[in-house]
């Protein structure tokens, strides 16, 4: 189905903007200054609704006039587009949304026509499909993971790299208690965090053998308990 | 305002259709949804993570109330929605360069499209009609499309060989090890700052 | 296509003189009249890419100039605003674009280059030491006569004299001076691999505007280029890069490296580049020597990674695969077409053998020269985006090993396979073997071009 590629979403919603000639900054200024100040690292809002792979938000002041001989033409109102990338399906993630971090879906929405907010999460939900538009044609390169299996695989990515440029000149030995100590530290690594700009992850995983070669003689002991 | 974050970049685009245009269009999406082959080259480009076609018909423009003024359109329009790795001319270029035939069946049908080939004028349109993104979240800055699939080809062959460990003598597993180093040798790229934009 | 006015187009385009002994004049101009007479008193003696029925002459002289060059020339700001922005920016504000920083940062270069003193290069070649002194000596005066400019800075380099005989190595013992493209009209020996790659697997050269202004370029257009056309046909953008190399660093590491990789230190040094020390491409010969291929132009360039996609003979990283990807990212090599780069380098200070000591603060290096119709399509773009850093290759931001300004966990992955003498191999800590020391971007015109320059007489429409 058109929304949908393997396990991810792709939704799309315009939603129409108030205008309001006598405010003195019109709505969808407002908006742009809110978006201006929302951080978009893992302090981002959608760090939080933590199934979003990538969204965006855009104030579509109008359709586009390419020249002639195509007719000029306007919109009658501005659109906010919300495009955004998750796992799952799409009732749990505009739950999400309304439970989450209802004070910025407020703040952004507020200014657009017919919002009822996110207190009603029926309403809420209801609106948001309102404002949704069926995505024609739908491209995910990799539709099979999670947000969060695919910041793990990050993290493992950068500390095998690193493990195996500090084992390459090891005993077998050596290299299967370094290899067992590193798969624990490994499994201990905190979750890594959506939306930070981080080389590999959080904390950097220790793939130290100063562990294993003090403990040479306890390897196979290691390997039977594994 | 700004459409880049680190790694990716969000494109955004508009395109005017005369009304009975729309369907060629959608009819040229199913062929593509569902001959996978069609897709084997945008799959080998490998730098757009998601992308997305979306036909507004002139009529249906999210109306949400009866206060909000109905829209009255001549023209359907084409949304396109890009998340793609390296700089706009790069990506441009390499579209023009290599995927021109289905760029000219896709934009075609829209207003004024020069085609993709040659590339200046292509650039050109796209500047008129692309739209600025105000907000722009990527869960994983620092990587790539062609990244997090090396990395998640890294941690299935660190799952396979840790299952396949347990119980080895240190020759067994180095012999497995080695294996698995050739398996991931050419995706163990670091991640990490975008080049500039340019 | 018809051929190629060669006598309009200065020779250092053309051809790669091939004459041991090279100086680089940098010069600051006075003011624009006495400028303009500099270059006329100059023009007769500029060497154009015309046949040399008598074999090589004696010297050669070429001349090219930075935009603040030709805004000091008094060109009209019509003309001076048509050039494409990353020339009128200049190298040094292109730095974080070409990663230009830290070691290789502004504040680290020569003067001349650090306060931008350099308005025109003057190049003379020479078969002879001495020829580069007498010739400067005229030039000196030239410029004192005519009190055009002065000159603030020079640059000697030149080939090896190795066993009796001229050697192309450079100081990391690596032999150079393969790869450059074919173009169209170009009346060059055409070798296969040079060129662009065809559906059919042979080599075709490329379209003339890569190279030259005012022809059609890969893309079927004519390159960015100023306003009249008289000032830009024929012409091109040239990248001056000084690369200082620190020699001791580079024989360090490759021989403690080298005790650990099962090939030895001479395949280990084969892979960091794509080919062995003697030239050998590794991708048709990657675990012997071979100078039988070396001295073959139809083999020593001719190949292709298609059948290496995993990098076993030839690694993904190694220089050669990155900076001319040739078919490995598919498309049939469509991709790199239109970031191909014909360089004109040359060696700087003297040639120590490997058994000798050297210091990485003595002065060796490359003086790294790239001709190119667009500076931001094709050097720019290799240098961001295939030696600085590796997405296309799909080396996330691993870094070039010879050239990268490497940060704390770079490294270059050899990739391997079963056999035990071809493992896969990991060169971590990797300090910075190359350090930028300064350069420019320069506009080298026609003939035609030059003589308007000197007159006065350009007018954009």
């Amino acid at each position: 189905m058109a929304n949908q590629s393997g396990d991810v979403y792709g939704l799309t919603i315009l939603s129409p903007i108030l205008q309001d000639l006598t405010a003195e900054t019109s709505h969808n200024c407002a908006i742009r200054m809110k978006l201006a100040g929302l951080p978009n690292d893992e302090s981002s809002p959608f760090a939080k609704v933590s199934s979003t792979h990538m969204a965006r938000l855009v104030v579509m002041d109008d359709v586009v006039y390419v020249g002639m001989p195509s007719c000029e033409e306007h919109l009658k109102s501005q659109y906010l587009v919300f495009e955004t990338n998750f796992d799952g399906d799409l009732d749990t993630y505009l739950t999400r949304m309304a439970r989450e971090i209802p004070a910025d879906v407020d703040a952004v929405w507020q200014h657009c026509w017919g919002y009822p907010g996110t207190k009603d999460m029926a309403a809420f939900i209801a609106y948001m499909k309102k404002c949704q538009i069926t995505t024609t044609f739908y491209f995910a390169d990799v539709n099979n993971h999670t947000v969060q299996q695919t910041l793990t695989a990050l993290q493992t990515q950068a500390a095998v790299a690193e493990f195996i440029e500090k084992n390459q000149d090891k005993t077998a030995a050596e290299l299967q208690a370094a290899f067992a100590h590193f798969l624990g530290k490994l499994r201990e690594a905190p979750a890594p965090v959506p939306g930070r700009p981080e080389k590999g992850g959080p904390p950097r995983i220790e793939t130290d053998m100063k562990w294993a070669t003090r403990n040479a003689a306890n390897t196979q002991q290691v390997t039977h308990n594994e | 305002m700004s459409n880049i974050n680190h790694k990716t970049y969000a494109m955004n685009a508009i395109t005017p259709m005369k009304w009975w245009k729309t369907w060629i269009v959608r009819a040229f999406f199913f062929i593509l949804g569902t001959v996978k082959p069609l897709q084997k080259d945008l799959v080998q480009l490998s730098f757009i993570h998601f992308a997305r076609w979306v036909i507004i018909k002139r009529n249906e423009f999210p109306h949400v109330c009866n206060q909000q003024p109905r829209e009255k359109l001549k023209y359907d329009y084409l949304l396109f929605f890009s998340n793609f790795n390296g700089t706009w001319n790069q990506y441009i270029d390499a579209f023009s360069a290599v995927l021109s035939v289905g760029l000219n069946l896709i934009w075609r049908w829209s207003e004024k499209f020069p085609g993709s080939v040659p590339v200046t004028p292509f650039k050109q349109y796209i500047a008129r009609c692309q739209f600025d993104t105000d907000y722009y979240y990527t869960a994983y800055p620092y990587a790539t499309t062609n990244d997090v699939k090396a990395a998640h080809r890294v941690q299935d062959a660190l799952d396979a060989l840790e299952k396949e460990s347990a119980g080895k003598t240190a020759e067994e597993f180095a012999r497995s090890y080695r294996k698995f180093v050739l398996a991931v040798q050419s995706d163990l790229g670091q991640t990490g700052k975008a080049p500039v934009g340019t | 296509m018809s051929k190629l006015d060669v006598t309009d187009i200065q020779g250092f385009v053309l051809r790669g003189y091939n004459l041991p002994f090279a100086r680089y004049l940098f010069l600051e101009i006075a003011d624009a009249q006495r400028g303009r007479a500099l270059i006329k008193k100059l023009l007769h003696r500029i060497t154009t890419g015309e046949h040399w029925d008598a074999g090589k002459p004696e010297w050669t002289l070429n001349i090219a100039f930075t935009h603040k060059a030709l805004v000091n020339l008094n060109l009209p700001d019509a003309s001076l605003l048509s050039f494409p922005v990353e020339f009128l920016q200049g190298m040094k504000a292109r730095g974080e674009i070409l990663s230009d920083t830290g070691k290789n940062a502004p504040e680290k270069w020569d003067e001349v280059w650090r306060e931008g003193r350099a308005d025109i290069w003057l190049a003379v070649n020479s078969k002879a030491k001495a020829t580069l002194d007498t010739l400067g000596a005229d030039l000196q005066s030239v410029a004192e006569e005519t009190g055009g400019a002065k000159i603030v800075g020079a640059q000697d380099a030149g080939l090896f004299w190795i066993d009796g005989e001229w050697s192309s190595k450079e100081h990391f013992g690596y032999t150079d001076g393969f790869g450059n493209p074919d173009f169209l009209g170009m009346e060059r020996d055409t070798q296969p691999g040079q060129g662009k790659l065809m559906a059919d697997g042979s080599w075709a050269p490329l379209a003339t505007g890569e190279l030259l202004l005012g022809y059609a370029d890969e893309a079927g257009e004519l390159p960015v280029a100023p306003i009249p056309h008289l000032l830009a046909s024929n012409g091109t953008f040239m990248v001056y890069r000084k690369l200082h190399q620190n020699v001791a660093t580079f024989r360090r590491y490759l021989d403690e490296k080298g005790k650990l990789y099962a090939g030895g230190k001479e395949k280990l040094a084969s892979k960091f580049l794509g080919r062995w020390r003697d030239g050998t491409p590794v991708e048709l010969s990657p675990d012997a020597r071979d100078p039988s291929i070396v001295k073959d132009p139809q083999r020593n360039v001719n190949f292709t990674f298609g059948n290496d996609p995993g990098g076993a003979r030839c690694p993904i990283g190694a220089h050669v695969r990155r900076t001319n990807p040739r078919d490995a990212f598919g498309f049939n090599g469509r991709l790199v077409n239109r970031r191909r780069i014909t360089r004109r380098g040359l060696p700087y200070g003297p040639y120590v053998p490997e058994d000798q000591p050297v210091d990485d603060g003595g002065e060796h290096g490359i003086v790294f020269m790239a001709l190119n119709a667009s500076l931001f399509r094709q050097f720019e773009f290799v240098q961001q985006q295939w030696v600085e850093y590796g997405n296309d290759a799909r080396l996330g931001n691993d870094k070039d090993l010879l050239l990268g300004n490497h940060e704390a966990r770079d490294k270059h992955m050899i990739q391997g396979t079963e056999d035990p003498k071809n493992p896969p191999f990991v060169c971590g800590g990797l300090p910075n073997f190359v350090e930028l020391r300064g350069g420019n971007y320069f506009f080298l015109p026609s003939m035609t071009a030059l003589r308007m320059i000197a007159e006065g007489t350009v007018d954009p429409r």
